[in-house]
């Protein structure tokens, strides 16, 4: 589904990536964790092009992110993303939020795409909320509506961007248990997060970066029962003691 | 000691009135040209197409540069002789009120557009992201999620910059075009009443201009606390 080979990404003589390579097949969940400034969010934006990246390939379903050629914008229709400021558009009501680039991307009519709308806000349970403006409503609120946004494009694969990082620690579990339940229906993840508890729960491998390097790529039980490296072993014992 | 004699006033009003209208006329013209106009320079300015940001960069620089009332001058005595070569018209059509208006709608897109530039950026950098996320091209992520946000931001700015410009459309008088300003200056002139006519001109231009930005600025007060 998605696979990257070799990807490095300089700013100048900064070295924010350093030849990454991993595979994410169908169905899979890997979290994706690390130090800050490991280059974990660089990585995962560059899957859907969101950074540009100057050596190496992803390709995400059959298609080159990296070729110039590749019309972006269509790939990216298909790939959801959540961000960790939820990035909700504030000025449009919650279902238009929804709604917006069913119609103008996909095409979809307008009846149609706010039917869909209301099933996910349904799903999040916050169909209620609808008819409201993003100021209106809580962050964790916000971020469940930022996933159903990105499910309402039947995206083939999901990406997260350290999603429950600026919400309040009481407002956390709603968006993981939101998530967790996306992972169980084989929705293939990958997702930037400090919650070692959801990775545990539904990851089905880890990726350990420091330094802009892929440092662990391994099974969960194998990540957190025994990590080779001393990096991980370190970053692991700071944030299990919390 | 002046004895100051307001009776030529009344009369006058018809003849002021109509030249208010033409000072409306040109702001109002003004402003929704110097904003489209204004809102493509600052997207130039943006692009990431080096020619396109240079334009407008030059454009913008070199009319923030030059005195309006120079700009004006230009228009008057260069544009109608471009028209008429151009679209054949009769020598001597007045196109003064044509040339007033194109000349302020080119200066102010100067500062338009750096108050929009301004209102872009002030737009957080993952609207445009997440906006790209969802599969929108450039084009569609600016016009529905950035300019709108970056609009309601500015609009303070914008009314202001409005307000700015119907003072300065008083600078046509040297076309001796009738704007407002032009009519009571020629009343004042014709009946020898100037001081009168100027005093009740800058009392009316106070006036609605006064009201105007305390308008905007209960707009602004309202946005603030929603």
């Amino acid at each position: 589904m998605i696979s990257m080979n070799k990807v490095s990404k300089h700013y100048g003589s900064f070295q924010v990536l350093a030849d990454c390579t991993t595979e994410v097949h169908k169905g899979e969940v890997i979290v994706v964790c690390g130090p800050s400034g490991s280059g974990k969010s660089t990585l995962i934006k560059c899957v859907n092009g969101l950074e540009p990246f100057q050596s190496g390939e992803i390709i995400v379903n059959g298609v080159s992110v990296g070729d110039p050629k590749t019309n972006l914008s269509k790939l990216r229709s298909t790939v959801g993303m959540v961000f960790q400021n939820f990035e909700l558009f504030p000025h449009m009501r919650i279902i238009d939020n929804l709604a917006i680039a069913q119609v103008k991307v996909l095409g979809r009519n307008p009846e149609q795409a706010r039917e869909k709308g209301l099933k996910l806000l349904d799903r999040v349970g916050l169909r209620v909320q609808a008819e409201k403006y993003p100021g209106q409503l809580s962050g964790g609120q916000q971020q469940r509506v930022a996933i159903a946004r990105a499910l309402s494009m039947d995206p083939i694969c999901m990406l997260f961007d350290e999603p429950t990082s600026a919400l309040d620690p009481e407002m956390i579990n709603e968006v993981l248990d939101v998530m967790t339940e996306l992972a169980q229906e084989g929705m293939t993840m990958m997702c930037v997060t400090h919650e070692m508890g959801f990775a545990r729960r539904v990851a089905n491998r880890v990726i350990f970066m420091d330094q802009g390097r892929i440092v662990e790529d391994d099974s969960k039980e194998a990540f957190f029962g025994n990590p080779r490296s001393e990096r991980a072993q370190q970053f692991l014992a700071k944030i299990l003691h919390h | 000691m002046h004895e100051f004699d307001w009776s030529s006033i009344p009369n006058a009003l018809p003849f002021l009135w109509d030249g208010m209208k033409i000072s409306l006329e040109i702001t109002l013209s003004a402003v929704v040209f110097g904003i489209v106009w204004g809102t493509l320079l600052a997207l130039m300015r943006l692009s990431s197409i080096t020619p396109l940001s240079w334009f407008a960069a030059g454009y913008v620089n070199l009319f923030r540069a030059v005195p309006l009332v120079m700009v004006l001058l230009w228009f008057f005595l260069i544009v109608p002789h471009l028209l008429e070569s151009l679209f054949g018209l009769p020598r001597g059509t007045d196109m003064r009120l044509t040339s007033a208006i194109a000349g302020f709608a080119l200066f102010e897109a100067a500062y338009y557009s750096e108050i929009i530039r301004a209102g872009i950026q002030s737009v957080p950098k993952g609207q445009m992201a997440a906006a790209s996320a969802l599969g929108m091209t450039y084009g569609q992520a600016m016009r529905l999620v950035v300019l709108p946000q970056a609009f309601r931001n500015m609009v303070p700015l914008l009314l202001t910059q409005g307000i700015i410009l119907f003072q300065d459309t008083s600078l046509v008088y040297v076309s001796a075009l009738a704007d407002f300003f032009g009519a009571a200056y020629k009343v004042g002139d014709r009946d020898g009443r100037l001081v009168e006519l100027l005093l009740f001109a800058g009392a009316v231009y106070f006036v609605l201009c006064f009201a105007a930005s305390r308008v905007v600025r209960h707009y602004q007060n309202r946005m603030k606390t929603a």
